[in-house]
């Protein structure tokens, strides 16, 4: 199943999607904060999500999984 | 008061030229450390790794 | 009785006062203003702005040399370069150089910004200033506070007023400037490449940087020492993980206390006949040209670099090569992500903006040792 993955460290700041939400590519999915600064994480692909592995204020590596859709 | 432009043009050129080589001695240097470090962990990984299997190889 | 009232009007400041007196107490409200109601970089705004109206204030003393309290400050903190290596030390044990050791090339993207402080000197030669006040001028385009004080304070002191402020100020506006010259020099197709990932980088890696890096700058340009030993010793605080209470002194406490001296000191320069000269102006407009300048430069070395690369940078990431940690940076990010929703530069632009640092410490090393 496809994931989001994050592309850079950071606090997970705002989660914009839920179980169960379509997603397209480009779709917001989650904002991550990194260096004070807002950072939106885009999708890769459309589907659906199926869960969601990080919680509002969760501090992330790169590479760690941010959601799940297939 | 008169400008000494051969100052001038020796500040200008010393200095690109200078930073250039510093960062690019440093770029060199940090390279060169950054591979004999990744050497030296690997082969103690693989040590490491071999240790349980076969402790009488190499 | 009448006397006693005469003598406390003329001992008084208000009679000394000057016109030009009243305008930086103008200047200092609007400062006040920005730092404080607008939150316009408070921690140094606020102490500057203070510190310029209490300058202004006739016959306090408090820069008078060998007694004022602010010149003591100025004198211990400023012209014996105490402070500014201890920012870096500060910043250094805040910095993460990690971007940098994966990627060093972009240490020459960082040399690249640099190149354009050279213009910048030759164009303030051309206004008519000295080559020590040029020098001084043109190391606002470094984009690190710090370094320009140290280098002003050395080369030429009446301008560390107009230096410093204008360097913090530019700074501040980074992304308002760098993003039209971003535009202008790079192509559609150029800001949307996606860089290679990064290769991890190991603790001993991390360790070993400052050292070599110390060692190295140290010993090809001596004049560097005094920022370049504190900044690469705070960072080795901070790679070492072994001395959490001294990085977390170095980065806040010290830091912070540091800071306030600094903004004083820096503000108390600025007397009404000091700064009201037409000079100032100059040197604002030169501020904001070396910014601009030095963004080119930066884009320009990525650009000539991915002629000869395999694994191609975005060249968006040499303007990170002005080295406002991390405010360039993220620029470069929002730039890059206008061109690219998924292109995630804000690590990748990390490596020149570090790298810059040190690269505005080596010029102004330079600089020092031509000039000194």
């Amino acid at each position: 199943m496809p994931e989001l993955i994050a592309p850079i460290a950071g606090n997970v700041w705002k989660i914009l999607v839920a179980v169960g939400d379509k997603v397209e590519l480009d779709d917001e999915v989650v904002i991550l904060e990194a260096l004070k600064m807002e950072t939106p994480i885009y999708c890769e692909e459309s589907g659906t999500i199926t869960e969601i592995k990080v919680k509002e204020g969760d501090a992330v590596n790169e590479g760690d999984v941010l959601v799940v859709f297939g | 008061m008169e400008t000494d432009w051969s100052k001038v043009i020796e500040v200008f050129s010393s200095g690109i030229i200078g930073v250039f080589l510093v960062m690019f001695l440093l770029q060199v240097l940090t390279q060169l450390s950054t591979r004999v470090i990744d050497a030296v962990e690997n082969r103690c990984k693989g040590a490491d790794a071999d240790q349980p299997v076969a402790p009488s190889q190499d | 009785m009448f006397d006693i009232l005469k003598d406390l009007i003329f001992s008084s400041g208000l009679v000394s006062l000057t016109g030009g007196n009243l305008v930086m107490w103008l200047i200092s409200f609007v400062l006040l203003y920005l730092a404080i109601k607008k939150q316009y970089e408070p921690l140094l705004l606020l102490p500057i702005a203070f510190g310029i109206l209490v300058v202004n204030l006739p016959l306090t003393f408090l820069m008078e040399p060998e007694h004022g309290l602010i010149w003591f400050f100025y004198h211990y903190g400023i012209e014996l370069d105490i402070i500014p290596p201890l920012i870096f030390l500060g910043l250094g044990a805040m910095i993460d150089f990690g971007p940098l050791i994966a990627n060093p090339k972009t240490l020459l993207l960082g040399a690249g910004a640099q190149a354009g402080l050279y213009v910048t000197f030759f164009a303030a030669v051309l206004f008519g200033f000295d080559l020590q006040e040029a020098a001084s001028i043109a190391i606002i385009g470094g984009a690190d506070g710090p370094t320009t004080i140290y280098l002003t304070s050395k080369l030429a002191p009446h301008l560390l007023g107009a230096t410093a402020v204008s360097a913090y100020a530019y700074m501040a506006l980074v992304p308002i400037i760098q993003p039209p010259v971003m535009k202008l020099l790079t192509t559609d197709h150029e800001r949307q490449i996606v860089m290679k990932k990064l290769r991890p980088v190991s603790k001993l890696q991390r360790v070993c940087f400052p050292i070599v890096t110390a060692m190295t700058i140290m010993l090809v340009v001596p004049p560097a020492a005094p920022l370049i030993s504190m900044l690469m010793l705070g960072n080795l605080f901070k790679e070492s993980g072994v001395v959490e209470r001294l990085t977390k002194a170095s980065s806040n406490e010290l830091m912070n206390i540091v800071t306030i001296f600094l903004g004083l000191s820096v503000g108390a320069t600025m007397t009404a006949s000091t700064f009201l000269n037409p000079k100032v102006l100059f040197i604002f407009f030169l501020g904001l040209f070396a910014f601009v300048i030095s963004t080119a430069a930066g884009l320009i070395m990525a650009k000539f670099m991915n002629l000869f690369l395999k694994d191609k940078i975005n060249p968006l990431i040499g303007a990170a090569g002005v080295s406002a940690v991390p405010m360039a940076a993220r620029c470069v990010h929002k730039v890059g992500s206008e061109a690219n929703r998924r292109n995630y530069l804000l690590m990748y632009a990390m490596g020149p903006n570090v790298a810059g640092v040190i690269g505005t410490v080596v010029a102004a090393a330079i600089l020092l040792k031509n000039l000194g």
